[in-house]
């Protein structure tokens, strides 16, 4: 029969206490004390002695929970490395110094909101890039295991599949974390395992594959991988459009006035619409477009070009929150759990 | 006093005094402080009535992360996960220099009404 983990024991404790706490300050807060408390450990403390200097569960999950999330400061990751705990959002962000206070100004302050740039680019390069990518690795290698079912092959091939697509919704997570400002805290993943004896075995292969089909996030990054390209595809379409509409209103008013743009017409064309404006070409087919019409050009492509960064914003928040719902679950009770690697 | 109120009186002293004793220790460290060690040594040199409960140290090392003042980083380890250890940062050591100095006036301002208080009487 299996020995108790007093270890174990209280991250189970701390891991209610932690209930509707967000899943990656929950995360943080189980590596910390398990990490803590494992070095108690293994500097000769008794874990009860270890328990009792950490203090209680519902105390530390209290103050942790507290505790701001350090979101927008780098942690320096050593090359290789697997904890869990240090991983922190960092890159853009509208924190601190003069930034943050034009951040702060109302409607307008989005434009110096980092964040809402790093959003829109997420959304017009790297979003697309991958859903796409991963989106035909899964329809190939997929089509390709489904059709080798019946002769076995197939069954490693989709094994494969899915520890593929976990890597990549790893690293994912980990460019949606860089450019949308979202913690994803690494998957936990057993490495040892208690034995029926009462003693430590290293996670195996095949355990280890089991664990990769027992895991919900298998399946869920699985599903993303397939619908997350329609996303993609149609939040890049939405921000193109939006782009291309701010530069046609901001740009030609603006390139025209400085002599910079000739707007000719040739053929049968009359008369070319720009916005509400109807424009008579002259005899050699040029467009003027009149002062009025320019300044509202120009001014209503700015309104939309803020528009188009707020809904950047949102956007990012909203597909961040998706993925970490999908990356980040709580770790699982930590009954059989010694350690964690990524 | 009841003990209520007098317990509650030293573990404000505590709370408030671990703050400072958390960014010395991590400033004084000439290697990248793990969580472990800075807790050992909150508890273990505490002086005698004021008690530290070591969970405490992440929620303030997480806060300081936040407002700039420490940088978490990871140390390999080549017995098990690498370590996720702190190093104070330009802007902590210069709000170091503040607390202490507050702490140094704070010190004289309290002895100069209790020095003359013997406890034992």
């Amino acid at each position: 029969m299996a020995t108790a983990d007093p270890v174990a024991e209280y991250l189970s404790q701390l891991q209610r206490a932690l209930i509707g706490v967000d899943a990656a300050v929950a995360h943080d807060a189980l590596v910390d004390a398990e990490a803590h408390l494992r070095a108690a450990i293994k500097a000769g403390k008794s874990p009860a002695a270890a328990i009792e200097a950490f203090g209680p569960a519902a105390d530390f999950a209290r103050a942790y929970a507290g505790a701001p999330a350090p979101d927008h400061h780098a942690a320096t990751e050593v090359a290789g490395s697997t904890h869990p705990a240090a991983s922190v959002a960092s890159g853009p962000d509208a924190s601190s110094g003069a930034l943050a206070a034009l951040s702060r100004i109302p409607l307008v302050g989005v434009w110096f909101h980092p964040r809402a740039w790093s959003s829109l680019f997420y959304f017009l390069a790297p979003c697309f890039l991958i859903s796409l990518a991963t989106f035909v690795w899964v329809v190939c290698v997929g089509s390709l295991a489904l059709g080798t079912l019946p002769i076995l092959i197939g069954l490693p091939l989709a094994v494969f599949l899915l520890g593929s697509v976990r890597v990549i919704a790893l690293a994912e997570g980990k460019v949606v974390e860089f450019l949308l400002g979202v913690r994803m805290p690494h998957r936990v993943q057993p490495v040892q395992v208690l034995t029926p004896i009462g003693g430590v075995a290293e996670v195996g292969f095949w355990q280890r594959i089991g664990c990769w089909l027992t895991d919900v996030r298998s399946w869920l990054s699985l599903a993303w991988a397939l619908g997350n390209f329609f996303v993609a595809t149609g939040l890049f379409c939405i921000f193109v459009v939006l782009g291309a509409l701010v530069l046609v209103m901001v740009a030609v008013p603006l390139a025209q006035a400085a002599g910079m743009t000739d707007i000719r017409v040739d053929g049968e064309w009359r008369d070319v619409q720009f916005l509400w404006e109807r424009v008579t070409p002259d005899a050699d087919g040029h467009v003027r477009i009149s002062a009025v019409t320019s300044v509202l050009s120009i001014v209503l492509g700015m309104a939309l070009a803020t528009a188009t960064l707020w809904l950047a914003l949102g956007a990012g928040w909203v597909y961040a929150q998706v993925v970490k719902a999908i990356q980040v679950t709580r770790p699982q009770a930590v009954a059989r759990r010694f350690t964690v690697i990524s | 006093m009841p003990s209520d109120l007098q317990d509650k009186i030293l573990k404000d002293l505590s709370n408030g005094t671990a703050w400072l004793v958390v960014l010395a220790i991590v400033a004084g460290s000439d290697e990248p402080a793990h969580g472990y060690e800075i807790g050992r040594r909150l508890a273990d040199e505490a002086p005698e009535g004021l008690s530290f409960k070591q969970g405490t140290l992440y929620p303030m090392l997480r806060t300081m992360e936040a407002e700039g003042l420490v940088r978490s980083t990871l140390v390999p380890s080549t017995e098990g996960p690498a370590r996720k250890c702190f190093t104070i940062t330009a802007e902590g050591r210069r709000v170091l220099v503040v607390w202490v100095d507050a702490w140094k006036r704070t010190g004289r301002w309290m002895n100069r009404i209790i020095g003359g208080i013997d406890g034992n009487r």
